[in-house]
């Protein structure tokens, strides 16, 4: 697999874009490195379709510009743009087979027969379609219909790829299959890459930077470890993470967390009377009744396989805990939880901004 | 915690099951009967029953007496009256001289039909071969009418009368309406109050309609008699001629008809995923490509099936010609179904079921060969 | 492998493309723009034209008819409320009595038919409202034969969607041998239809059950469909003839009840096509929950597959009211007198000896048209939802 010609950078500034009351993104500001692969992660409606929609030029924004290698595309035609998009339902047109489906960005351009059919073949090999040219996409798997997607994509190699939710059309197997075979060829080709998905997986494994929006806000952009070690706020620390984070609310008093007669040591030092205080269940421990930092109940020990989920009960609130899969507490057990002091985020709970 | 002890049974609360339960279990046990059992009554009292009664209007002299009706075996007198009878020019226009030129377009023709038919041999079965062959001896004797009559330069009968209101009308409707559907498709404003005014003709009377048009057709105290005037045409009288009487009675078809075209097709232009056009728009495709490659292609077989239908309805016209023109000039404008009607006020109901008759078989072999070599292919080819 | 891309380039964008090329997705060009709304203003006004001139000669009188053509009111001619006037006041009758004694017959008729033999029609009065008489026919025919129709139609193409049915072949045959024998009997050897009729019936059942197991060929639900819908390709010129003289025999012409019928047989093939795509397309487990649950199957019908369908419903009762709203050639051979429709009066403003009254008859027409246009607003509603898509893709 060869380079591509062409990596362009990519520039979002001050993008707006309402659709009548509704402000579905808000003073957008963006970079991509030539290069990069950006994943936009957020839940349905938080607005990262829509940006991608505005880089591809479907969708004109109210405000602000875009920028492709320095220049402001943001009233132009998507064909002047030099992008190419993989849709979420892949788009590929029923009525033509898989060969006129991935020669079709060629054919409107007019492209000879004899050049077009050397770069379907071509564009096939690499996502190893070759075999299956003449079929029509009702003939294909799920699987067969991505890659249709993606040669079509490849094969007119644009400077900027675009892929809106490429992934969420598959079964779970699949999907983890098709986002290592992405990773590749995005290394190997080197393109630019917008990606977007609501997936938190998928973005921590395939992006070089993640940013993370909502309601039309772009809460973090940084790398996928950045994002996990240090969240910028209450929202991207709920976010990310399988199990979620645990929240316990309570207030911050000096360099102590306090809830429910507990005080919990922070790093942190600071006197807000709302605090939220956040850790993850892979950071706590299970410790005995006496030595936790909190106690409580065991509420349910759900056996993961590598681990075990414990859910403790403890003064009317739950926590849960990533423990040893060897763990036999029962419902109804009297255990203590470690929280320890250096993974605990505090955040205020008037803004979700994150106390450091 | 709820206690699940009791149970919801039938039966359970009194013993044994009630009369009104056993109905309702013996109702449910014979719904596939009760479900479908009046639509195919009434159907069979209401349309098979009369289709097969036709048949003996058709072969017989009725007469109306003070005690009913007089039924009078004739054989197919009726029917060959149509043919080589009294009722030959009128039915099937003046079909002699034949001219060269129509007997040679003839011979292609059958040429034509005959390599078609015998290139199906190969490819269906004895029951497809039938009914190619139906189909062909149709359009044999289709062609030999039209070459016969209009290509010689003869008069036409109301057979071609009401085929040219079919294939000429249909033609210029789904022409009209598809383009109207597909502007009405763009990002255009006010589409909803075009939507509104463009689908209103389908829903008027067609009897309304034939008024309407009789009054603004009209060329002495209608509304573009200034306008002949102005252009010199203040003596030219449309219904006076017969083509001119048969394209006026075309337009005014199409004024109703194509609502029907613009609206099934406009549904169609809509229902087709945004994410194909877009996916052509950010690949490159100007818009007559994506029409070309994208959406034409993907409302073909809808096009087709909305052409059926309204071909179907096509073949049953009578109010317009009735109302604008009565027929006229001579039996220029009538059509089947209106010559049918005549000939009934005429109380001749023997010749009157015939032509009817005629009409049917007419619009089965048509519409079926058209289902059968063009919808179902289209259909077939985005479903296999 | 080759490193060609493959780009359009911004910076030689010609006149022709400016043009002819949309400045932004969604946008038009300005070429296709001003070719677009022309065509559309145009068109628009071939539509509405018609439509408007019968309008303003509903509000003409017979010497503005008559002098020429006059295009807009108040501005060359004077409009008047005389074809209105005449059209509600041109019979004695008109008044409230006699149309709330009118409206009782029409019902007590129609209710009475079934009896008829027992109880003898109420004469209808000889002089009435006769707009009020038409306009009241065609609201009570067109909306019971929409009710029966829908009803029936949607039922046997719900049964069509979900139940099996395989008749014989032979059966069939069977059948039709005896209608001919029963239609050949009445109309040459003079039989009674009743007594004709009832014997095949006899006949009928015995052969089928005895022979039922002779017979291995049967048909399929998609043969009992296609017939169904393929009732629409028969010519209505075919069958009034034999409805004329059936309805005669059994004392239904010029009745209610027989254009009832008659128009709801008409549009089942409509019904049964639209409806059957919306069945077969609902989620079949929900219905089976409901069976587990032990409801029945008109309970199910009823309560779970009609609501659920309520779209495709409303849409298709729009379009079959507006078919048997207009309905004229099985009315204008069946509905001599008491049962006449809106269309008939209209064509019956024709038939006077003095020319023809177009005022009068424009102002029918404009009565007539008005709920039509009403029930047009709504239908392209639901069309442009894409409620009836669905059967026409086949």
């Amino acid at each position: 697999m060869g380079e591509f010609g062409h990596k362009a950078s990519v520039r979002f500034e001050n993008v707006e874009k309402s659709f009548g009351a509704v402000q579905v993104l808000e003073n957008f500001d963006l970079d991509v490195t030539p290069g990069e692969f950006v994943v936009l992660l957020g839940a349905s409606g938080s607005g990262k379709t829509t940006a991608l929609r505005i880089l591809s030029g479907l969708e004109t924004p109210s405000a602000g510009s875009v920028y492709i290698d320095d220049l402001n595309v943001t009233d132009i035609l998507p064909k002047y743009r030099d992008i190419s998009m993989v849709f979420q339902s892949y788009a590929l047109y029923p009525h033509k087979t898989v060969a006129e489906n991935i020669g079709f960005p060629l054919k409107v351009r007019q492209v000879g027969k004899d050049e077009m059919d050397a770069a379907i073949l071509d564009a096939a090999k690499q996502v190893q379609l070759d075999g299956l040219l003449e079929r029509y996409p009702r003939e294909l798997s799920g699987g067969q219909r991505q890659r249709v997607a993606l040669a079509r994509a490849i094969i007119r190699r644009p400077s900027v790829f675009l892929m809106d939710e490429p992934l969420s059309n598959l079964d779970a197997k699949l999907r983890g299959h098709m986002r290592a075979e992405l990773k590749h060829m995005q290394k190997s080709m080197g393109i630019t890459t917008i990606y977007v998905t609501h997936d938190q997986i998928e973005a921590m494994t395939l992006a070089h930077r993640v940013a993370i929006l909502e309601k039309g806000v772009l809460q973090q952009l940084a790398t996928p470890a950045e994002i996990y070690n240090d969240p910028a706020n209450l929202f991207v620390a709920q976010f990310i993470g399988s199990p979620p984070m645990n929240v316990i609310h309570g207030n911050l008093d000096g360099n102590h967390f306090v809830t429910n007669g507990v005080r919990v040591e922070t790093t942190v030092s600071d006197q807000v009377p709302q605090a939220v205080m956040g850790v993850r269940p892979e950071d706590c421990q299970i410790a005995p009744p006496s030595e936790g930092t909190l106690a409580g109940t065991i509420y349910t020990n759900e056996l993961i396989g590598d681990h075990a989920l414990v859910t403790v009960d403890w003064g009317g609130d739950q926590i849960s805990v990533k423990a040893s899969k060897d763990f036999t507490g029962e419902q109804g057990d009297k255990v203590g939880v470690v929280v320890p002091r250096d993974h605990l985020f505090v955040f205020d709970e008037s803004n979700g901004q994150r106390i450091r | 915690m709820a206690s699940y002890d009791s149970t919801y049974q039938p039966g359970a609360r009194s013993a044994g099951i009630s009369g009104r339960e056993r109905l309702g279990e013996w109702i449910d046990r014979h719904s596939g009967t009760f479900f479908i059992a009046p639509a195919v009554t009434m159907i069979l009292i209401f349309a098979i029953f009369p289709t097969v009664y036709s048949i003996f209007f058709a072969l017989s002299r009725v007469r109306f007496m003070p005690e009913g009706l007089k039924f009078r075996y004739v054989g197919f007198r009726n029917f060959a009256k149509q043919f080589f009878g009294s009722a030959e020019v009128h039915f099937l226009g003046r079909t002699d001289p034949v001219s060269i030129f129509g007997m040679v377009l003839f011979a292609i023709i059958v040429a034509a039909v005959l390599w078609w038919l015998f290139r199906s041999l190969r490819i269906t079965t004895w029951v497809g071969m039938l009914g190619r062959s139906i189909s062909a001896a149709m359009a044999i004797f289709l062609a030999w009418i039209l070459c016969a009559s209009l290509l010689s330069g003869n008069a036409i009968g109301t057979l071609y009368t009401t085929l040219f209101y079919v294939f000429v009308g249909c033609a210029i409707q789904f022409v009209i309406g598809t383009g109207l559907a597909f502007l009405c498709s763009q990002p255009i404003s006010g589409k909803n109050f075009f939507r509104v005014v463009f689908f209103v003709p389908l829903m008027i009377t067609p009897l309304g309609v034939g008024y309407a048009m009789k009054m603004v057709a009209d060329v002495t105290k209608g509304p573009f008699e200034p306008f002949l005037k102005l252009v010199g045409l203040q003596d030219w009288v449309w219904s006076a001629d017969a083509w001119s009487a048969r394209f006026i009675m075309v337009v005014c078809d199409s004024w109703q008809w194509i609502p029907f075209i613009f609206i099934c097709m406009l549904a169609a232009l809509e229902n087709i995923p945004r994410d194909h056009v877009e996916a052509a728009q950010v690949d490159g495709a100007s818009s007559v490509q994506i029409f070309r490659e994208i959406t034409w292609p993907q409302i073909l077989p809808v096009a087709v099936t909305v052409l059926l239908i309204r071909m179907i309805e096509a073949f049953k016209i009578v109010d317009l010609p009735n109302i604008m023109t009565g027929g006229g000039p001579g039996s220029a404008t009538e059509s089947m179904t209106l010559n049918a009607l005549y000939i009934w006020r005429a109380n001749d109901l023997g010749s009157s079921a015939a032509i009817a008759y005629l009409l049917l078989i007419l619009t089965v072999v048509v519409c079926a060969s058209f289902f059968n070599y063009v919808v179902l292919g289209q259909i077939r080819k985005t479903r296999a | 492998m080759s490193d060609a891309t493959y780009r359009f380039n911004k910076a030689n964008r010609t006149l022709m493309q400016r043009l002819f090329e949309a400045p932004a997705v969604g946008k038009m060009s300005p070429a296709s723009k001003v070719v677009a709304y022309t065509l559309l203003i145009v068109w628009s006004a071939f539509v509405i034209f018609p439509i408007y001139w019968v309008v303003i000669t509903s509000f003409k009188d017979a010497a503005a008819v008559n002098q020429g053509p006059y295009y807009i009111p108040w501005v060359d001619f004077t409009p008047t409320l005389d074809a209105w006037r005449t059209m509600f006041t041109e019979d004695p009758h008109c008044n409230f009595t006699a149309i709330a004694r009118q409206f009782w017959l029409l019902i007590y008729n129609s209710l009475v038919w079934i009896i008829s033999p027992v109880v003898s029609f109420a004469p209808m009065e000889p002089q009435i409202c006769k707009i009020y008489l038409a306009f009241t026919n065609s609201v009570v025919i067109s909306t019971f034969s929409t009710a029966l129709c829908v009803l029936v139609g949607s039922m046997a193409a719900y049964a069509l969607a979900r139940i099996q049915y395989a008749p014989r072949f032979g059966n069939i045959m069977i059948f039709v041998l005896l209608l001919v024998l029963v239609i050949l009997a009445t109309t040459y050897l003079g039989a009674p239809w009743w007594a004709s009729a009832t014997v095949a019936l006899a006949l009928f059942y015995f052969l089928a059950r005895a022979l039922r197991r002779h017979f291995r060929l049967s048909l399929g639900n998609g043969d009992i469909l296609f017939w169904i819908i393929s009732q629409r390709i028969l010519p209505p010129i075919v069958v009034v003839i034999p409805l004329y003289v059936m309805f005669q025999a059994v004392g239904m012409l010029d009745t209610h009840l027989a254009l009832i019928l008659l128009y709801a047989v008409a549009n089942m093939p409509i019904v049964v096509w639209l409806m059957h795509d919306f069945f077969a397309n609902l989620p079949v487990e929900l219905e089976e929950s409901a069976q587990l649950d032990g409801a029945t199957r008109p309970r199910i019908f009823w309560e779970i597959v009609l609501p659920l369908t309520r779209p495709g419903l409303a849409a298709t009762t729009l379009l079959i009211l507006v078919l048997s709203w207009n309905e004229y050639l099985f009315a204008v051979f069946l509905a001599t007198v008491k049962v006449q429709t809106m269309p008939i009066m209209v064509a019956a403003k024709n038939a006077g000896e003095k020319g023809v009254f177009w005022w009068e008859m424009c102002a029918v027409i404009v009565l007539m048209i008005i709920p039509v246009i009403v029930m047009a607003i709504l239908l392209t509603r639901f069309i442009s939802r894409g409620v009836l898509l669905g059967a026409v893709k086949g």
